[in-house]
């Protein structure tokens, strides 16, 4: 009885550690320049440009979590303000890539590309530029 | 028909550009995008016809009780990356328009060369940066109401400039400047007659910090426009955006010299707050023409406040959904801004209660 009340409260609590999200990291190339948060909003808030800033896929969950932590914004917010940019013909939102290994990939092999993945999917293939709390 | 077939290019596009989008490739040639909106408005007052843009011949209240013309639009998109720095951009907008039917016009046309990553230059049709939202006042989704408020835009009918303009950034400290500089001519096409304008000067400044931008603007002009006498036009616009996320508060206003029809000047002040999916918001807004004795000897042309009130809904991805009601007076019977077919027996003083559902989408 004891026994399975523990249990219970352990996969509960087990649960409930999964379900708190990954930490997540910006991303740039080993040989780049450091960024700073305020650089890394302004890249992706679509205010700055220089550098090719790189989304995971819109919808998913690290996408939201990054711009809520990046940039303060939700998702709606985020995509009319690239609404604005891109109706207004100064340039299209950051490339949608399906995974955080095509963001590596990308951002391994250019030196001006910025993305954003797991922090526990980071390698030698590419340098911490700050990690999102 | 012609809104069928604005139709059918965006389907193929948005066709093709799924096919474009389906390859993981960083450099794309061409990407397409688009937008719109489907509304629907209801007035209740049936001495004028309530309409969504100035130029609109008809509306809803005196034709018709309910209608879409006022806001229903749609507009496609091609971005194209033609060599590096070098891009070219295409928007074509189909709405009711001033021969009232929806027949699709080339909004811009351009080809943008960036010498730097904060200094380009366009060449083509460029949208006319003349007041703070004028450059998205077709794109629903990225309106915080159903449409921009009809006095803002009142004394200006012109959107794009065929010419030449230039766009520079620059970041002091923790400000970040948008500079633009245009030059053109505009030429729109009425059923009356041809509104011509040249020598068209636009200077705008785009200043932002934090969660603050304000928007500077002067725009020059010298136009014509049927059997009137040429004039120059001259409008100076400021207008600011607060938005933190949780909520916002936004305002524009401008005053215009006319060599024709004389002064006006208008403004607007909203506020909303974002609540989960949901964002109600209220507007008000106003425009005036104070000249005494213009040379057109129109006085109080455009005359109009408005309260409006609504609600945002962001129900789905790409798609959003708002209900708005608002509450217009006349304060002239010389060609309030929201209104056309203005009927003998309306009065200075008379209120139509408007009623507008929209739905936005972006692709």
């Amino acid at each position: 009885m004891r026994t399975s009340v523990l249990s219970a409260l352990m996969f509960v609590l087990l649960a409930a550690a999964n379900i708190r999200a990954e930490e997540i990291v910006v991303i740039v190339n080993p040989a780049a320049k450091p960024l700073g948060k305020e650089q890394i909003a302004d890249l992706y808030l679509g205010r700055s440009g220089g550098l090719t800033p790189v989304d995971q896929t819109a919808g998913s969950a690290i996408y939201a979590e990054f711009y809520k932590k990046a940039t303060g914004r939700d998702i709606s917010q985020i995509k009319a303000i690239w609404s604005r940019i891109l109706f207004t013909g100064r340039g299209l939102p950051p490339k949608q890539l399906p995974d955080s290994a095509a963001v590596k990939k990308a951002v391994a092999t250019n030196l001006n590309t910025v993305g954003y993945i797991e922090k526990s999917a980071v390698d030698a293939s590419v340098k911490v530029a700050l990690p999102l709390d | 028909m012609n809104f069928k077939l604005t139709l059918a290019i965006a389907a193929s596009m948005l066709a093709f550009g799924q096919v474009a989008h389906a390859g993981p490739s960083i450099d794309q040639y061409v990407t397409f995008s688009g937008f719109g909106t489907l509304g629907e408005v209801h007035s209740n007052y049936s001495q004028a016809d309530f309409v969504g843009s100035l130029v609109q011949p008809r509306g809803v209240g005196y034709t018709n009780s309910w209608s879409l013309t006022p806001d229903s639009n749609l507009g496609v998109q091609a971005d194209m990356h033609i060599v590096d720095r070098l891009t070219g951009v295409v928007q074509v907008i189909s709405r009711d328009d001033a021969f009232g039917n929806y027949k699709p016009r080339v909004e811009w046309a351009n080809l943008k060369y960036d010498f730097t990553p904060d200094l380009s230059v366009r060449l083509g049709r460029t949208v006319l940066p003349t007041f703070e939202r004028s450059d998205i006042q077709n794109v629903g989704y990225a309106l915080p109401w159903v449409r921009l408020p009809n006095e803002i835009t009142f004394a200006n009918s012109a959107t794009h400039s065929d010419g030449i303009d230039v766009l520079y950034r620059v970041k002091t400290g923790a400000v970040t400047q948008n500079l633009q500089l245009l030059w053109g001519s505009t030429t729109d096409n009425f059923p009356a007659s041809n509104f011509h304008a040249t020598g068209l000067i636009v200077v705008s400044d785009t200043l932002q910090h934090g969660d603050t931008s304000v928007h500077l603007a002067y725009q020059s002009m010298m136009y014509s426009y049927g059997a009137f006498p040429p004039a120059r036009l001259r409008i100076g616009s400021v207008g600011f955006t607060y938005d933190p996320g949780s909520w916002f508060l936004t305002g524009d206003s401008n005053y215009t010299r006319d060599g024709f029809y004389g002064d006006f000047y208008a403004w607007y002040l909203s506020s909303g707050v974002r609540l989960g999916r949901f964002t109600p918001y209220a507007v008000y807004s106003t425009t005036r023409a104070p000249s005494a004795a213009p040379p057109s000897g129109v006085t109080s042309l455009g005359d109009e406040h408005t309260v409006a009130a609504g609600l945002r809904w962001d129900f789905a991805k790409n798609l959003d959904f708002k209900l708005q009601v608002q509450r217009v007076t006349i304060d002239s019977v010389n060609l309030p801004a929201s209104f056309a077919n203005l009927q003998p027996d309306a009065r200075v003083g008379d209120s139509a209660n408007v009623l507008s559902l929209a739905l936005d989408f972006v692709f």
